[in-house]
């Protein structure tokens, strides 16, 4: 039997805090970056659990969550935030928590605390910014705030860590102690606002003090006198930021500096990444090739080199860009930039139905959709949260892109320039139906979902700060391992359902006169002849009526069903289907060889004209052919409904306009 | 008159909040209360959303929104 005093609940201990009050730099002091990021049960809001940082000795658990200006929730992860504060469905009520508040904002920042301390909360206020304080003249009596709000407090300087001794003294101090009195969940009126502000305000006015004039006795008088200046001293924004703004946020300089970075971050996510998953695409080629050797040639084998594997791989391929992506916004955030970039852009998407605070899910959406969607999240309106959901599929992710290159070098062979041009053409196309589907969209979805919330663009645009890289990286990877847990799974369940269909019922398919042909060879023509017997290419020959009409057969209709693993893989199931070897020469050009060559079965005609190949581009643009992408919006829009809508909307749209571009080209004379 | 209405540089203090605009209970908690100056800091290129100081923080907001902020010129 244990002890009775053994088995005691572990403490809780909460944070919470504004938007850009240094919330997360605390936590990952506390927790010594070593924290999980978890979801929170039934619900899609992310929150991070730690325990403390060993040598601060403090047994409890420390609850990180999303940032929030009140106790009454206006977005989806807000009001899960808010309900799980009041009772977290896992480790129940917050036996102490701690609040971080913006010294150079003192009466908006208090504003929550004064809400959680009503709502019967034992708290110790952490602030933070004091250098941006200071900066404006003025300090804070730690006494005066203490006596006033019937708390702790304690400063910290998320730059450097000074203060962390204190805290933690306090923390151990309070935790051990402390009860909550009886936790309340106050439904706050324009009243109660009005009447914490006039507290807050007040608070703000006595604990301030200003600098230059902190001469015992002789300012006094002086500082008398100045009461009104002094107000309005304290209530000036930090002067370096309205200076850079000045600048970033200029009617001209701005939207330049605006374009500059946002190419500037999207050239980055491709040029820094592509050595990275060429390194790991080889990495993963060796790893089949060494599975191939050892175990010979049996399904087993076959199953761990084409299932597997390379399953994996085309999981893993695509971590560099998305760790990249994350550095890049982190860092644009740590600084207070990304809040500005959504400010800039929010007339022009407000005019297609959506918000400023799409920027951000939309500049992931060229990465990878699935971060983006649930970057999604942070869109108060409902409308707009799911129209931004709705789009982010065309946003050309990167998945597409070694198809749209092997598709581009097809059509323009050994021309790097203009290959390029056709590819930047593609991303502007992509850019362009995305803005017309979603102005389409926005007149439609009213019918389709029942959403009647106000738009509205309220945003703190924090003040700037030099970023904090390691927090930043750290932060990144956590992402990246998010991705990895989440589409990782679903990948390889389909990777294996996929080799499955190409690889059975024919699995020793038997070739006629095998002595003239070199081995190499001959493993080729084994597997081209499984495949062309296989499931895949019965399903793919149900498929032949509708593959017709767009200039195609069912080869590349098997290739377009394999893509539902993951984009890419259309290139590796073509190979696999044109019968390329990747022996000799590199697989792209070896594909290039077999496109050339390839005829449709049922009337010999050259199956990859231009009209065909360009159609396939247009293909690709719109539809939607990504398992994870499919289940990741289920997952956040909680249903079917809108996943649904979006695979036969955006595949009959596809369908349509690869139609129209094939025969429209024809009808010119372009074969 | 109302916030909407500021030009570039020119501070008013808040006179009241209109309770029927749906984004009068956010803008409360922002910190938007009567009595507080607010400063019209920048106007981008569509001029739209506008850049606010109060409380000695800067917030981006639409003109939509501002025109719950009923103000005073100083």
């Amino acid at each position: 039997m244990p002890d009775k005093t053994t088995i005691q609940k572990t403490k809780l201990i909460s944070l919470i805090g504004p938007p850009n009050s240094g919330k997360t730099t605390i936590f990952n002091y506390l927790s010594g970056q070593n924290y999980r990021t978890v979801n929170y049960p039934g619900a899609t809001v992310e929150y991070s659990v730690s325990d403390f940082l060993k040598s601060f000795n403090i047994n409890a658990k420390l609850l990180d969550s999303p940032g929030i200006i009140s106790l009454s929730p206006k977005s989806p992860d807000e009001k899960v935030t808010v309900d799980s504060f009041f009772n977290h469905p896992k480790f129940g009520v917050a036996d102490l928590v701690l609040l971080t508040v913006d010294a150079s904002q003192l009466s908006r920042h208090l504003f929550l605390v004064e809400q959680v301390i009503r709502s019967g909360y034992n708290v110790i206020v952490v602030l933070t910014m004091c250098d941006i304080l200071n900066s404006k003249g003025f300090d804070i009596s730690l006494d005066k705030l203490k006596s006033m709000l019937g708390f702790d407090a304690v400063k910290l300087d998320g730059r450097n860590g000074d203060g962390l001794d204190e805290l933690v003294n306090k923390i151990k101090l309070n935790h051990e102690k402390s009860e909550n009195k009886k936790i309340v969940k106050h439904e706050f009126n324009e009243k109660d606002l009005m009447d914490i502000f006039n507290k807050t305000g007040n608070i703000e006015q006595e604990v301030l003090f200003s600098l230059n004039e902190y001469v015992p006795d002789v300012c006094k008088a002086n500082l008398q006198l100045n009461v009104i200046s002094d107000a309005k001293l304290r209530n000036k924004p930090d002067a370096k930021t309205i200076r850079y703004d000045k600048v970033f946020l200029h009617k001209y300089w701005g939207i330049i500096i605006f374009i500059l970075i946002v190419s500037l971050t999207f050239t980055s996510i491709f040029w820094l990444s592509t050595p990275l998953m060429d390194l790991i695409d080889m990495l993963f080629t060796f790893l089949s090739a060494q599975a191939d050797d050892l175990l010979g040639k049996t399904i087993f084998a076959d199953f761990i080199s084409n299932g597997l594997i390379s399953g994996s791989g085309s999981v893993l391929v695509f971590l560099p860009q998305i760790i990249i992506l994350f550095f890049i916004l982190g860092i644009l955030e740590d600084t207070g930039y990304l809040a500005r970039g959504a400010m800039l852009i929010d007339k022009p998407l407000s005019k297609i139905g959506l918000n400023g605070r799409s920027f951000v899910p939309m500049l992931s959406g060229f990465a990878c959709a699935i971060p983006a969607i649930m970057a999604a999240r942070t869109i108060q309106n409902k409308k707009e949260r799911l129209l931004t959901i709705f789009i982010i599929p065309l946003l050309s992710c990167s998945a597409r892109l070694p198809v749209y290159s092997l598709l581009v070098a097809f059509l323009f062979p050994g021309s790097p320039f203009s290959s390029g041009l056709v590819l930047a053409a593609i991303y502007l196309f992509s850019i362009i139906s995305s803005v017309i589907v979603s102005g389409f969209v926005n007149r439609f979805l009213p019918k389709i979902v029942n959403v009647s919330d106000k738009t509205s663009f309220i945003m703190e645009l924090p003040a700037y700060r030099v970023p904090k890289f390691k927090f930043v990286l750290k932060n990144t990877l956590d992402n990246a391992g998010q991705y990895l847990k989440k589409a990782g799974p679903v990948i390889v369940i389909f990777s294996t359902v996929l080799w499955f269909l190409t690889y059975f019922p024919n699995t020793n398919p038997v070739i006629e006169n095998q002595e003239n042909i070199p081995q190499t060879e001959l493993e080729h023509k084994i597997n081209s002849e499984r495949i062309s017997t296989s499931y895949a290419s019965n399903l793919g020959k149900v498929l032949e009526p509708v593959m017709r009409p767009i200039g195609m057969d069912w080869r590349i209709g098997v290739s377009l069903i394999a893509t539902f693993t993951a984009r890419e893989v259309f290139v590796s199931s073509l190979a696999l289907i044109l019968k390329a070897t990747d022996s000799e020469e590199d697989l792209q050009q070896s594909i290039i060889n077999q496109m050339n060559q390839a005829k449709i079965e049922s009337t010999g005609n050259k199956m990859f004209t231009t009209s065909t190949t360009i159609g396939l581009i247009v293909f690709f643009v719109f539809a939607l052919q990504c398992i994870s992408t499919i289940a990741i919006i289920k997952k956040e829009t909680g249903g079917w409904k809108i996943p649904v809508i979006q695979v036969l909307v955006f595949t009959f749209v596809a369908y349509l306009f690869t139609f129209l571009t094939v025969n429209g080209l024809r009808l010119m004379g372009i074969q | 008159m109302t916030a909407a209405d500021l030009k570039f540089g020119q501070k008013a203090k808040i006179d009241s909040l209109d309770v029927e605009h749906p984004s009068s209970f956010r803008l409360l908690e922002y910190g938007f209360t009567p009595g507080e100056e607010i400063e019209l800091i920048n106007t981008p290129l569509f001029k739209d959303p506008i850049q606010l100081s109060i409380r000695g923080a800067l917030i981006a907001i639409r003109k939509s929104d501002a025109k719950c902020i009923n103000i005073k010129l100083n």
